[in-house]
């Protein structure tokens, strides 16, 4: 049973568009993890990991163990560089397309 | 294309959230006597039982409908007021002092329970499934050792908005410019399992005051949703070179489908040397500019429509991912899908935005300092 039910067809269009368009596969250039990412500009990103590639990344996997409260942490230094290398060679188109 | 674009406002949601829930500070449901709560559609009755445990049941008997609130407590029972039928916290009913016997079916809908930085947490889940203590709000380090001042806490009925308007918030970086007067200089997301994170960085607008407009205020903010209600906001704050460390909770019950109770609740971390009193006014001070906050949010809230397909721009923040993420505690356990749980990281890009709101700070003080001079006030600087 889903909760906040669209009434319109086009919303779940416009929800695959903002959720799943335009994401390109970036692999870690020090892991086995591969991720979805968008690049609307250069300071601009967003990243949709999977359970797979998150079970891979040994540096998010090592500040899981913090006890420190804050289990939500910034992202991996690896995998941004990683990002940003591709990013660099041109594999990720910069730019939105009408806001999405 | 060229098509006229219409709201849909979608359906509001058949169930409440499940996951834990804050009830308020624990103490003060420590008095002796039963206390109401609404929550999920219907009301709770909360109480202290003999050994300190605190208990909370559905707040109607289920002999005749009673309202276990107005009741009163006898030994480690809530009694009816209308037949004195003795509710036990675990659900049973204990005894009806003017019967043979308890039918055996007498049991209630009770709450399990859990108590985290002073406050009284309650799990809810149409399911009926057992509390899961490991996905707990944590305990803030230092919080029992003292370090922190008192808890300045309030509690807000919301008429009129369905909870996930207070939700959308985690993803609104330009509504800190429009509707609460900072430029929010770095604004990220952080999706995962059952937390929602947003880290902030932000300065006040000098052109405004109220919210948090104020030139010399500075704030580093950290907040994350621990399940679908109960926010703990980590904010490094700046002001006039003064650092001090707050820590806002920001939680609410869904009362109705369009209502629920907001609550929040503020310390400070108590700077070296200082005496306690005057630690505490400067949590009440922070106090009173969230609270400011969130009156400002409330005023929109109680204005607008729901959305289910909003229009977003290239600087807005991931709607639709934390919906997505939202929706796994309005679906049954077997229903939640990976796609709402798996990591999601968001950076939105500032530049643009912050390069036009200085420009239109800029033009206000102009404006205002025209004004001054016209009307022969002195200039600040």
């Amino acid at each position: 049973m889903a909760s906040f039910v669209p009434t319109s067809e086009e919303t779940l269009e416009d929800q695959r568009l903002y959720t799943q368009a335009r994401l390109v596969d970036v692999a870690c250039l020090d892991c086995l993890a591969v991720v979805g990412v968008k690049k609307n500009s250069e300071h601009h990103t967003s990243i949709q990991w999977s359970e797979t590639a998150r079970r891979e990344c040994p540096e998010l996997n090592r500040i899981d163990g913090r006890p420190n409260g804050r289990a939500i942490h910034e992202g991996c230094p690896r995998l941004v560089a990683s990002i940003e290398a591709a990013s660099r060679d041109g594999r990720i188109p910069l730019g939105a397309e009408d806001g999405y | 294309m060229g098509e006229t674009r219409f709201l849909d406002q979608g359906l509001p949601p058949q169930r409440f959230a499940r996951g834990w829930h804050c009830l308020g500070l624990a103490s003060t449901f420590r008095d002796g006597k039963p206390h109401a709560i609404e929550a999920f559609g219907t009301k709770l009755v909360v109480w202290e039982d003999s050994q300190g445990e605190l208990q909370v049941l559905n707040g109607y008997c289920r002999h005749m409908g009673g309202d276990l609130t107005q009741g009163s407590i006898k030994g480690d029972e809530i009694a009816c007021p209308f037949h004195d039928w003795r509710w036990g916290g675990d659900g049973k009913c204990k005894q009806i002092p003017y019967a043979r016997r308890v039918p055996l079916r007498a049991r209630t809908q009770r709450f399990e329970t859990a108590i985290v930085n002073d406050q009284l947490m309650a799990w809810h889940d149409v399911e009926g499934s057992a509390a899961d203590y490991d996905i707990l709000p944590p305990q803030l380090p230092g919080l029992a050792e003292g370090e922190y001042t008192d808890w300045v806490w309030v509690a807000e009925h919301i008429e009129g908005s369905n909870c996930r308007e207070l939700i959308d918030n985690v993803v609104d970086m330009a509504h800190f410019y429009y509707v609460h007067f900072a430029f929010p200089t770095s604004f990220r997301n952080v999706f995962e399992g059952q937390q929602a994170t947003q880290f902030m960085e932000s300065k006040g607008r000098p052109d405004m005051a109220g919210g948090y407009g104020s030139a010399e205020l500075f704030l580093k903010s950290e907040a994350t949703y621990y399940g679908p209600s109960y926010m703990i906001n980590w904010l490094d704050t700046d002001y006039n070179g003064f650092q001090t460390e707050v820590v806002l909770i920001n939680c609410h019950i869904p009362t109705g489908p369009d209502s629920f109770l907001l609550q929040y609740g503020i310390v400070v971390k108590k700077p070296e040397g200082m005496d306690d009193a005057t630690a505490n006014f400067i949590g009440k001070k922070y106090a009173d500019m969230f609270g400011d906050g969130f009156l400002q949010d409330v005023h929109i809230w109680k204005n607008k429509v729901p959305v289910q397909n909003p229009l977003l721009c290239e600087e807005d923040g991931p709607v639709y991912q934390l919906r997505r993420w939202y929706e796994q505690f309005y679906v049954d356990v077997a229903d939640v899908e990976a796609e709402m749980t798996d990591r999601f990281e968001f950076e939105v890009d500032t530049t643009k935005a912050n390069e036009f709101w200085q420009d239109e700070v800029a033009e206000n003080l102009r404006v205002k300092a025209a004004e001054d001079e016209a009307a022969g006030v002195p200039a600040h600087h």
